[in-house]
Parts: structure tokens; C-alpha cells; sequence
């Protein structure tokens, strides 16, 4: 089985995020760059998969040259294949119906069985890049998903809903997105690092491949979420009682 | 290309890998800590964790199972490890003995070792030092006895590391008596490596209650007949003195690398503390300059000793000749154990009184940092060799 994941270089949950004086991007410097960790689950399955049978693994990303990080790290997990679509613009100019026009021109003409993605980037936690990779690729979709079975052409999957589990059934080839729950992902092992310097990686340029770059949905603002306000220290249990009560009304 | 201080990213994957393992088991890691800090054991799922990692193997070839990558990433693994609070001896031991065995041992014995290692299923020691023979090794006086197809091995060692948590000790002999060497007109003849079992028949070990190297108990082992087959010789009979040499360079380095490593994790707490702690009034004492500034003093001697620490790594991996390497390799341990002593007097000094109490954990890394200023080599043996060969002043000793 030929298998598609489609990951995402983010800044590491642990950065201390400040808005850059333009007000449309972060600032990048001395930032720590990971692998959206809804990627990894996906990156994780995919792999299983080829694991338990044959066929590829390849990892897709579009970004800017850095990105190619998160690609070695996929690459050092086990995949064959890497895909960079090399987005020289401002990240605020590059909405998620672009990136996946991109996404599924740089697909084209390539053979797979199976399409992952993360449920969600977690930097600008858009939601929108396996719907939409889904719907240009014309395959279904099945998001959230917390286990996954294939048998020949078969896929039975269960997904996350409120308060419990849905078990959907659809067939190859399709878009899954991934939820945390699905795996344990492995980190790159010492000689998948070593491999992974052998492997070549694909390199296409947005601007080349045809696409509209201009954005539907352009980044007006950053902000950050307003600084909590000071706890309040009360002296009794009747005092918090009465805050949580009349101050709060939670109870 | 000349200088390029950045790291690759390969080297990013390898210091990413080892954050990534540890992130996956927080929880445990106060309780790992007091494991080594308090018990003076490995805990061996931390142990399992690292193996996995494949890290054992990085600086082996791919023939052995490997994965062929230099000393570097090691080094950046237990910088890492050492960044969370985490001393691995037992990784630098082995992987100095493994780099001793590749460089100077038969295949038969690479073969059987080496993948071993590189999974991380094999620990080894190294035993050396003796009541009268440890920067002096020539005063080796454990002494071996051809006998056939063995060696008969009689003597003692002392502070020895995991005896008891590794299978097989490096063991350094005399296999031609120091008299017999003078007489020769050779002092440096007559020192043989072979690998034993650490369970070998002949072989008792008694437990020494030190404190300082952690995570790993120490002892002084006493051979009485103990039977070495040859083919556990490393390197050629009488000519283990230049081995030894080269051998301890990956140990300094590696040291090195640890005792940054642990400046990163008490700097952490020392910040932290001191961006919270209220004494006076409603500011941190982080805003003190008396608190601020040796700790700003330490960040800066830790890059310079950070900095010498790769260069060394860099010369081991380039393969310079082993004495430029031990040079390096004396510049970094001699300077990342100062800023060790210095991180781990800072900490306690930052936290007051809760300073020495185990909850806060930085007392934990007061006698691990004044260990690295005596091993595995002695701040004065370095000054010594300083003197001596860069500075080409007659010898001291």
C-alpha cells in the first residue's frame, strides 16, 4: 500500500509565542521548529501500515525551506519518500485552499492507497487541510480518527464524538486525519537518522506548479490572548463559597 | 567550509529524539532521579528508553550494527539526558571501552561485543585505577600470566564502576613487569587490555560507599587466578599503554558533555526558582543582581565550555592524532567541570536554605559537579599536561 502523510512544521508547544511588530506573524527568530504532533499520529499509522504489509510511505510538506526539518524527521521515522513544496512567500499569504491546491497538484500523477493528515495543524489550528485535500484529490474522508483497520480495499475506522465513538466504514483509496489516541509515536532512531540523510528529497516550487497563490482568507492580525488577571487570595471557605457563589456564579 | 557553529540537522533529530523519549516519561523522571541520586542506581527503564533511541550504536559502523555517526551525537545525547538531570556514566564507559574495542580489537571480538553494545543489550566497565597506579599507569601492578591459551590474573582495583550493572570490565595489566620494562629501556612496555567477565571465577568485588559518580556503585575488585582466555586481549600484549591513552580521550569527552549537560538543568531550576521566589516586597529575587549575575556568569563560562566540548568531539570525529584530541579533550573537561561546581554552587545559593532540601533537588548535583573536577582525570593532571605540551614548560613531575 502506497501511503501519502501530509505534515505540517510548527513551533514547539513549549515556545514562548510573541507577535512580530507587523502584527501578521509571529516572531520566527530562535524559535523552535517541531512536527505538528496530530502529524506524528499520522506519520505513526502510516508507517504500521507499511509495516504490516508493503508499499511507501511518503511524507508531504509545504513551506519554506526550513520546513525540510520536519521532512528528515519523517524521513528518519521510516518514510521512503519526502515531498517539499518550497513556499517562498509571508506564511500570513498562504491560506489553507491554497496549501491544499498545492498539496493536491504535487499529488498528481502519484499513486497512493491511503492519505493522511493530522486533525489539525496546532499553530493556526485552521481544521481545514484534510476536508479540503479530500475533496481536490476526490477521495472521502474520515477525520478524527482513533483506530484504524484495513482489510484488501476495505477501511473500518473509529472516530472520535462527543461522548463516544463512531465506527465508519469506507473504502481505498481515501483521506484519514488523525486524532490523538491513534498510536504511540515512535521517535527517529539513530540509523533511521543515518537513513534518512541517504534519502533524497523531492523538491517542487509552488510558484511553478500552476496554482493560484493569491489567498481567499488573508491573516489580518495576530493578538495575544489577554494576560490572566491576578488570583484573588481568600481567607475562609465561606469567603470562597460566597466568590465562587456571586463573583464567579459557578455554583 | 571553515567554522559553521551551527548544529545540522541530523544533529537537531539526534538532541529532538532524546528530548522526545524523555517528554514520554515525565512522569518518572523525580523518581528516576532520586533512583540515581539517592540509590545510586540506573534505573534500568531509563536505561531500556535511551537504548531504544538506538544512541548506543551511533558511534559504531554499520557492520556492527551501528549507525556510523561519530562520537558528536553521543555527546549531544547525554548533554541532553544531563539536561533533565540525568548522568549516564554507564554510557560513557561503554561506549569509550566499545570506541577502544573497534579501534584496537580483533573482529572475532568486535563481532561478539560490538552489536551488543550498539543495542545497548551489553554495559561495559572499565577497570583501571589501582591503590598505587591511576594517573601514574604505569604502576599497574594487577599482573597477567600467559598460560597457553589464557592468561592467569592476579592483583586488585579499585574504584571500579559497575561491577555490578555491567557484564565485562576493560581490564588494564601488566603482562611484562615495570622493572623488566626499565631494564628493556621502555617504560611504557608491558601494559595489556583484556576484556573479563564480571561475574568470572577469581574475580571479587567489594562495595565501596562513595558518593559523586551517580547512578552507578563503585568497587574494588581482587583477582586471585582468574583465567582471561587470549582472545580477550585487546590490542597486542605489552603495547596496551598507547590504547589506554587514546581510550580515555572519548571518556573526557563524553564527561565534558555531562557536566554541561547538568549547568543546563541547574541553571533551569536556579531561573525558575528565582523568577518566583518573593523575599522582600513583591519582587522576584531573579530581579537581585546578586542573584542574576552568577548565574548570568555561569551561562556564559557554560558556552565556552560547551564550545570546547564540540571542538574535542570534532577532533575525536575528524580523527586527529589521539594527543591533539586529548588535548581538546583536557580544555573541555577542565572547563565543564569548573562551570559544573560553579552551576551547582550557584543553584544552592539561589535557593537559600531550600537548597539543600532533596525536594528542590539541586543539593543532588553538588558532589556529582565536584566529582568531574577530580575524574576521570584531575584538574591538576590537566594543568600538568597543559604546562608540559602546549606551553612547552619543562615538566613538573
Amino acid at each position: 500500500m502506497d501511503i501519502i502523510v501530509c505534515i505540517k512544521q510548527v513551533p514547539d508547544t513549549t515556545t514562548v509565542i510573541q507577535i512580530d511588530p507587523s502584527g501578521k506573524d509571529i516572531v520566527r527568530d530562535g524559535i523552535t521548529y517541531i512536527v505538528s504532533p496530530y502529524d506524528e499520529f499520522a506519520i505513526e499509522e502510516a508507517l504500521k501500515l507499511k509495516e504490516a504489509g508493503d508499499g511507501t510511505v511518503t511524507v508531504l510538506t509545504v513551506g519554506p525551506e526550513s520546513a525540510k526539518e520536519a521532512l528528515r524527521t519523517g524521513l528518519a521515522m521510516g518514510a521512503d519518500e519526502a515531498i517539499h513544496v518550497v513556499y517562498e512567500g509571508a506564511p500570513s499569504q498562504l491560506d489553507s485552499l491554497t496549501t491544499a491546491k498545492l498539496i493536491a497538484k504535487a499529488l498528481e500523477g502519484k499513486k497512493y492507497d491511503l492519505v493522511f493528515c493530522g486533525r489539525q495543524a496546532i499553530d493556526d489550528d485552521a481544521l481545514q487541510i484534510g476536508s479540503l485535500v479530500a475533496e481536490f484529490l476526490n477521495v472521502p474522508q474520515i477525520s478524527l480518527v482513533i483506530k484504524l483497520e484495513i482489510n484488501g480495499e476495505q477501511i473500518k475506522a473509529s472516530r472520535t464524538i462527543e461522548g463516544g465513538t463512531q465506527v465508519v466504514e469506507s473504502r481505498l483509496p481515501a483521506l484519514i486525519t488523525a486524532q490523538k489516541g491513534l498510536n504511540e509515536p515512535r521517535y527517529p532512531s539513530m540509523k533511521g537518522i543515518l537513513k534518512a540523510r541517504k534519502k533524497e528529497i523531492t523538491e517542487l516550487k509552488a510558484a511553478e506548479l500552476g496554482v493560484d497563490l493569491t489567498p481567499r482568507v488573508v491573516l489580518e492580525e495576530l493578538r495575544l490572548p489577554p494576560a490572566r488577571p491576578a488570583g484573588k487570595i481568600v481567607g475562609s471557605v465561606a469567603e470562597l463559597v460566597k466568590a465562587l457563589h456571586e463573583e464567579i456564579k459557578v455554583i | 567550509m571553515g567554522f559553521d557553529f551551527a548544529y545540522t540537522d541530523e544533529q537537531k533529530m539526534v538532541q529532538e529524539s532524546i528530548t522526545r523519549m524523555l517528554k514520554r516519561h515525565e512522569d518518572k523522571h523525580v523518581s528516576w532521579r532520586q533512583d540515581i541520586y539517592k540509590h545510586h542506581n540506573f534505573p534500568d527503564a531509563l536505561w531500556q528508553a535511551f537504548a531504544e533511541t538506538g544512541i548506543m550504536g551511533s558511534f559504531l559502523p554499520e557492520a556492527y550494527g551501528g549507525s556510523d555517526m561519530g562520537l558528536m551525537p553521543l555527546l549531544l545525547a547525554l548533554e541532553t539526558l544531563s539536561a533533565h538531570g540525568f548522568a549516564s556514566v554507564h554510557a560513557v564507559v561503554t561506549a569509550m571501552d566499545a570506541l577502544c574495542l573497534l579501534k584496537h580489537g580483533s573482529e572475532e571480538l568486535k563481532q561478539r561485543i560490538l552489536p551488543k553494545v550498539a543495542t545497548g543489550e551489553m554495559r561495559l566497565g572499565y577497570a583501571h585505577t589501582e591503590p598505587d597506579a591511576g594517573s601514574n599507569v604505569f604502576n599497574t601492578a594487577t599482573f597477567a600470566k600467559r598460560e597457553g591459551d589464557h592468561y592467569v590474573v592476579n592483583g586488585q582495583k579499585v574504584f571500579i564502576s559497575g561491577v555490578d550493572s555491567t557484564q565485562k570490565l576493560l581490564l588494564v595489566t601488566r603482562t611484562t613487569s615495570l622493572e623488566d620494562a626499565i631494564a628493556q629501556g621502555n617504560r611504557t612496555y608491558g601494559l595489556t587490555l583484556m576484556l573479563v567477565d564480571c561475574d568470572s571465577p577469581g574475580l571479587e568485588k567489594q562495595f565501596l560507599p562513595l558518593q559523586g559518580l551517580e547512578g552507578i556503585k563503585q568497587w574494588a575488585i581482587f583477582f586471585e587466578n582468574m583465567k582471561v582466555p587470549v582472545e580477550n586481549v585487546v590490542g597486542t600484549e605489552n603495547g596496551g599503554a598507547q590504547i589506554i591513552f587514546d581510550s580515555l580521550n572519548s571518556e573526557r569527552i563524553l564527561a565534558a558533555g555531562i557536566a554541561t549537560g547538568m549547568v543546563d538543568f541547574l541553571l533551569d531550576r536556579s531561573t525558575r526558582y528565582a523568577r518566583e521566589r518573593k523575599v522582600f516586597g513583591n519582587r522576584a529575587i531573579g530581579s537581585y543582581q546578586a542573584i542574576a549575575h552568577p548565574l548570568a556568569e555561569t551561562k556564559i563560562e557554560q558556552e565556552a565550555a560547551r564550545l570546547l566540548t564540540y571542538r574535542a568531539a570534532w577532533a575525536f570525529d575528524k580523527g586527529l592524532p589521539p594527543a591533539e584530541v586529548g588535548h581538546f579533550a583536557n580544555l573541555a573537561k577542565f572547563k565543564a567541570a569548573d562551570v559544573a561546581i560553579k552551576a551547582a554552587d550557584h543553584a544552592i545559593e539561589t535557593h537559600g536554605g531550600y537548597g539543600f532540601s532533596e525536594e528542590y533537588e539541586v543539593i543532588y548535583y553538588w558532589n556529582t559537579a565536584r566529582l568531574f573536577k577530580t575524574a576521570p582525570i584531575t584538574r591538576e593532571m590537566i594543568l600538568n599536561f597543559i604546562s608540559e605540551h602546549s606551553l612547552k614548560l619543562p615538566r613538573s613531575y
